[in-house]
């Protein structure tokens, strides 16, 4: 619990995440409220159109992940991994911690990132005149995947840091990830891409696009990758010198 | 410092047993034994890349040995329940966050290990960080970086100190400074180790040596061991060398003539030459001291292909 609050602390005392979060909040208002007005009002009819328009909040994943990947990467980068080893020797506490500290944080981002995209574009929909056809428990799932998605990213993210030390080279590997790779397998091999962790959280908010496994499933798809890159991470940690 | 035999009877703060770490081809340590007694101040002294920092991460935890153990209040480093309360450590004079304040940064360190924030304001008034404590670290000096560590260390109120080059850009005032502390914190029993790549930079500071060169250890004494190996060569030019010379060899002093006909006197200073050829009434003409300081001490024992 001390570590904890020790790692939010850090968290919370430079501007890295806090940057992160306000470019998530200006990329999740300006993409609500240009497509939410821009939008024809005949690509917004079916519950699909509107999921999957109120779903971009799960952008925050990709933030969450980032802000993640410095809560190793960035001890690396400034040296700061000597002292914070020093302070707590054990490899596999560290790594508890910063994983739950990467959890809480992405939970934040997801609050924030959905919160904003599903409020404002309801708001706009709702301004338009547009007839809200998604049921409640389409949009008890969207939330709540997008949600828990995105501090399962944050989970990501901090594995991936422990994996890949380097600053630059974990968030190209993420990003690269996220937006090449997965892409390509699901586009050509979706029964294989959508075991992948970005397609299994998309799958967390409910259908909204095809080949995508049901949401309890990605669910626990998504569980399954944290707990390898954990798995991974830790046992490099323990393997690896603190130089 | 004593020999291994007595290592049963006697406890010892930092123990290191036949520890060596290779990275690749390099043997960076190399089987290295030493013993640190409680309340004394250790130099741990060799020249760049002799293993100084690599033998310090082994001791803290940071590093695994290739081969042999080390301990530190008799258990290894991370097998102590909570190191970071008897063992304050600074490896890096670097090791910030630069847009983290220096306060925040022993924040995030002491409370992982329950350390109160009235503790880390009293650290920070010890090393006289306190009106800077708030502001980025980006913007602090190198010596007050250096402090910041300090800092750092003091935390969990150890009993042990280890630092790795504190002295690094300091200024005089600061290496003084420092000086001042450690005597200070050692006074009251406990125990620090400090590295340094010049045995001038700590020479007023410890108690005792450790020097390693290519990874091994080449010397372990106390200081006014070391003192005493400082060949104080003096050159005397006198018209009555030969006189002199045996006055001097009465008093046990070992004398060789040079073939400029000037005398060698060894292991001597130049106030008792001068005070012998007073006594005698022999005229001095040069009296000066030759050759090897502590320094060149250290040199020699650190030279290419110098090993015990
Ligand atoms: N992480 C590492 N990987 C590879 N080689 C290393 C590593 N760390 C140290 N070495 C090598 O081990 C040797 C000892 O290095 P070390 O840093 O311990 O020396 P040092 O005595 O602290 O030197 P300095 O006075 O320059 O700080 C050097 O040859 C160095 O190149
Ligand atoms: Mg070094």
């Amino acid at each position: 619990m001390n570590q904890l609050r020790a790692e939010l602390l850090k968290i919370r005392s430079t501007r890295t995440t806090v940057g992160l979060l306000v470019g998530l909040i200006a990329l999740a208002l300006l993409f609500t409220i240009l497509t939410c007005t821009l939008s024809p009002m005949s690509q917004l009819l079916t519950e699909q159109d509107q999921s999957s328009l109120l779903s971009f909040g799960s952008i925050a994943g990709v933030f969450a992940a980032l802000a993640g990947v410095m809560l190793f990467t960035s001890e690396y980068r400034f040296g700061t991994i000597r002292p914070t080893s020093l302070f707590n020797p054990n490899r596999t506490h560290l790594f508890a911690t910063k994983i739950t500290a990467g959890v809480l944080s992405g939970l934040v981002f997801g609050v924030i990132g959905e919160g904003l995209v599903f409020s404002i574009g309801m708001m706009i929909l709702k301004l338009r005149g547009v007839s809200i056809v998604m049921t409640g428990a389409n949009v008890t799932e969207l939330i709540v995947g997008a949600i828990i998605g995105t501090a399962l990213w944050g989970a990501i993210g901090v594995g991936i840091g422990s994996i890949v030390p380097n600053q630059v080279g974990a968030v190209i590997s993420l990003l690269a990830w996220g937006f090449v790779v997965e892409n390509l397998v699901f586009g050509f091999l979706p029964k294989i891409g959508r075991f992948l962790p970005v397609h299994a959280s998309d799958s967390m908010m409910g259908p909204l696009q095809s080949n995508l496994l049901p949401g309890n499933a990605g669910t626990l798809v998504v569980v399954a990758w944290v707990l390898v890159l954990a798995i991974v991470g830790v046992a490099l940690l323990k393997r690896r010198d603190v130089s | 410092m004593s020999s291994r035999s007595e290592s049963e009877h006697v406890s010892y703060v930092v123990q290191s047993e036949s520890l060596s770490k290779r990275y690749g081809d390099v043997l960076a340590v190399d089987n290295l034994t030493f013993a640190i007694e409680a309340g004394t101040i250790t130099g741990f002294l060799g020249p760049n890349g002799a293993g100084k920092s690599t033998t310090l991460r082994m001791l803290l935890g940071l590093a695994k040995p290739t081969s042999g153990h080390s301990t530190v209040f008799g258990s290894p480093y991370d097998q102590l329940a909570t190191p970071a309360l008897r063992i304050g450590a600074v490896l890096e004079a670097t090791d910030f966050h630069p847009g983290r304040s220096g306060r925040d940064h022993l924040r995030s360190l002491g409370w992982a290990v329950g350390i109160p924030d009235a503790r880390v304001d009293e650290v920070l008034s010890l090393v006289e960080l306190q009106s800077a404590s708030k502001r980025r670290v980006k913007g602090y000096s190198l010596g007050m970086r250096q402090r910041l560590g300090l800092a750092s260390a003091l935390l969990g109120n150890p009993d042990l100190l280890v630092l790795d080059e504190p002295a690094n850009g300091l200024d005089p005032e600061g290496v003084r400074w420092l000086r001042d502390f450690l005597r200070d914190f050692a006074s009251g029993g406990r125990t620090v180790l400090i590295s340094s790549h010049v045995l001038a930079e700590i020479a007023q500071t410890v108690d005792q040596v450790l020097i390693i060169n290519h990874g091994r250890l080449v010397a372990e004494s106390t200081l006014d061991e070391l003192t005493a190996r400082v060949g104080g060569v003096v050159r005397v030019q006198s018209p009555q060398l030969d006189i002199l010379a045996e006055l001097l060899q009465r008093e046990g002093i070992v004398t060789t003539r040079s073939n400029d006909h000037a005398l060698f006197a060894q292991g001597t200073t130049k106030e008792h030459v001068g005070d012998v050829a007073l006594a005698a009434g022999v005229a001095i003409h040069e009296l000066v001291t030759e050759g090897s300081s502590l320094e060149e001490v250290f040199l020699d024992l650190t030279s290419e292909g110098a090993s015990q």
